[in-house]
């Protein structure tokens, strides 16, 4: 098997999927901001394979840590090998609010057509059918970082034309204490520097029109047809911009995720074999 | 703040120091270094009506909301990591309207702190600008008549805005220092005096000590303060911060601490599936919280429980631990 070639269908799961997606919005030399989860392994992929000098911060307070053991959560030791400073909370936040940081990778309960972000109730938030996690430092790493991208799990309850909750700010935002509508850029001034740039969900990837600030699909996963996933949208997803199937992983990719960064099946259990 | 006579307490005088009602916040950040020891004592005491503040909560704000000790909870986050998808006792109490939640973002949190620790009684800050974090109508302390100025320690709003009035960077947005009444931590090392020594990442703690009026250091060990004299830049708290401190093994468990103990994802994850409902709550109380000491706890888990958590020396976790499905 040559190892830049892409793995065929059964070869990987959807999470591999992903997470290769993940990975490839990374570029070279950036600063990069991650939280708990499969962005972890995401990043670390970006980083020992086309963006190896990328700069990886943890929330809890690392900088620039290059360990050999994946970590399971941001406050784990297992984030701090090989890193330039080991601190605290206040001070990664600082960092992100000063402009170090170019790209989050953040998660979403629910998710609307300009990149408004929920994980804090679903229902009513006085009177909440289901109480979430709470923002963490979603809404922050979107404030403060240049780019950010999204890993969702795609259901039309969760793709959906108004959250129940705006906890991270997307492309049109509330201005209190009317809770007018206004773009990001007029709300931010001159602590603008961007905003959500992808999407990943299980069935696409996602961008945000630069001028409208309006989701569109860029890429549908293998499988998956443009109009499907437009009836996974409760919105009117733009799908005239599509660029085509979203690349799989190739078997350098899978050898890295499943035999390098997460032997233990942490967050990405094995393709099964046939 | 004392500094003649012994610092040292036991855990139990040091739950009573908490007394009902007591403003509180804990070291530590998510699943690790909280001082659940302390947590299950004061659940053991019976303590009502706490206000609980937290940079982010974990499974110690889980046992102490599902016990019925906390009536306000103001943070950004709580859940278990891979080990809990939420808060369910936290959940369960809000759809009950059991329990007042104010919610803040995590940068806003440790801003807050950041603020109460300096002295200030304000920090500016421009993040999460367009969220309902900041719609009016949302302040909950406010809907339940708390912002009276009653409390000296409750801020009047939860939160201000204003154009920066120096350079022209837009608008701001004021959050209030979190002036909490007791800080409880749990750390690695302690020296008698009180000096701090954390291992790996210190998370908020250096600012949550300065903040609170008492703070309670709960250590795996208490150490001569001369060693820890010998190389002050690797201590993190001069000891005059700390009030009172309590030698307490395996403090921190089922979360996790650098350098000693691995977090227990087995006792986390099966905390989370049983506290679903009340009842199963009140069940994993029953068995793991009333009629126990701390030695006891341990005594309960087992030798080989805890050895299967040990951290290896070299490395800071354990490299017995199973974490995925291999």
């Amino acid at each position: 098997m040559e190892r830049h070639a892409y793995a065929k269908a059964g070869e990987y799961t959807l999470a591999d999927l992903m997470t290769v997606a993940a990975g490839r919005e990374v570029m070279d030399n950036e600063v990069v901001f991650a939280g708990t989860g499969m962005p972890m392994i995401a990043i670390m992929l970006a980083q020992k394979t086309h963006a190896p000098n990328l700069k990886l911060i943890f929330e809890a307070g690392t900088f620039d840590g290059r360990s050999s053991f994946t970590p399971t959560s941001v406050g784990d030791p297992r984030c701090e090998g090989g890193a330039s400073r080991a601190s605290g909370l206040c001070e990664a936040f600082a960092i992100a609010q000063r402009g170090y940081v170019d790209l989050g990778f953040l998660g979403g309960s629910e998710v609307d057509e300009y990149g408004n972000v929920n994980t804090t109730v679903i229902g009513d938030y006085l009177n909440p059918d289901l109480r979430l996690t709470g923002s963490g430092g979603n809404p922050d790493i979107n404030s403060f970082a240049r780019r950010t991208v999204f890993i969702m799990v795609h259901e039309a309850r969760r793709f959906t034309r108004n959250v129940s909750y705006i906890t991270s700010p997307g492309w049109r935002v509330k201005k209190w204490p009317s809770g007018e509508w206004v773009h990001r850029r007029e709300l931010y001034g001159r602590a603008f520097r961007g905003g959500p740039s992808a999407v990943i969900s299980t069935a696409g990837v996602f961008r945000f029109d630069d001028v409208t600030g309006r989701m569109y699909l860029d890429s549908y996963h293998p499988g998956k047809t443009p109009e499907e996933i437009r009836g996974l949208c409760q919105f009117d997803l733009d799908v005239s911009r599509t660029s085509g199937e979203t690349a799989p992983p190739t078997y350098e990719e899978l050898h890295i995720i499943h035999e390098v960064l997460d032997r233990e099946e942490i967050f990405l259990p094995k393709p099964k074999r046939p | 703040m004392m500094s003649s006579r012994s610092k040292r307490i036991t855990l139990k005088e040091a739950a009573e120091i908490v007394r009902d009602g007591t403003l509180l916040t804990f070291s530590g950040f998510t699943i690790w270094r909280r001082p659940c020891a302390l947590v299950f004592e004061l659940i053991r005491q019976k303590r009502r009506n706490l206000h609980l503040v937290e940079v982010n909560g974990g499974p110690h704000s889980e046992f102490l909301i599902g016990a019925g000790c906390v009536d306000v909870w103001e943070s950004c986050w709580i859940g278990h990591e891979l080990y809990g998808k939420f808060g369910a006792n936290l959940s369960r109490k809000v759809k009950n309207k059991e329990i007042i939640c104010e919610d803040y973002s995590h940068a806003e949190m440790g801003f807050r702190f950041l603020a109460a620790a300096s002295g200030m009684p304000f920090l500016p800050t421009q993040t999460s600008l367009g969220t309902d974090i900041h719609n009016p109508e949302y302040d909950m302390l406010g809907r339940a008549g708390l912002r009276d100025g009653k409390n000296p320690r409750i801020a009047r709003k939860k939160y201000e805005t204003m154009k920066d009035p120096f350079f022209g960077d837009g608008e701001q947005v004021l959050v209030p220092a979190a002036r909490v009444e007791v800080a409880v931590l749990s750390v690695q090392q302690v020296g008698e005096e009180g000096t701090v020594r954390i291992g790996g990442q210190f998370f908020t703690d250096p600012e949550i000590c300065r903040a609170a009026d008492t703070t309670i250091v709960v250590a795996e060990e208490i150490v001569p303060e001369e060693t820890l004299r010998r190389e002050p830049r690797l201590n993190d708290i001069p000891g005059f911060q700390v009030d009172h401190i309590v030698e307490c093994a395996y403090g921190a468990h089922p979360t996790g601490m650098f350098g000693h103990y691995d977090v227990d994802g087995d006792f986390i994850r099966n905390f989370y599936m049983q506290t679903r409902t009340q009842e199963g709550f009140d069940e994993f109380a029953r068995e793991w919280i009333f009629g126990l000491d701390h030695d006891a706890y341990l005594s309960k888990l087992g030798v080989g429980r805890l050895l299967n958590l040990q951290a290896n020396r070299a490395l800071n976790f354990s490299t017995r631990v199973k974490r995925g499905h291999k």
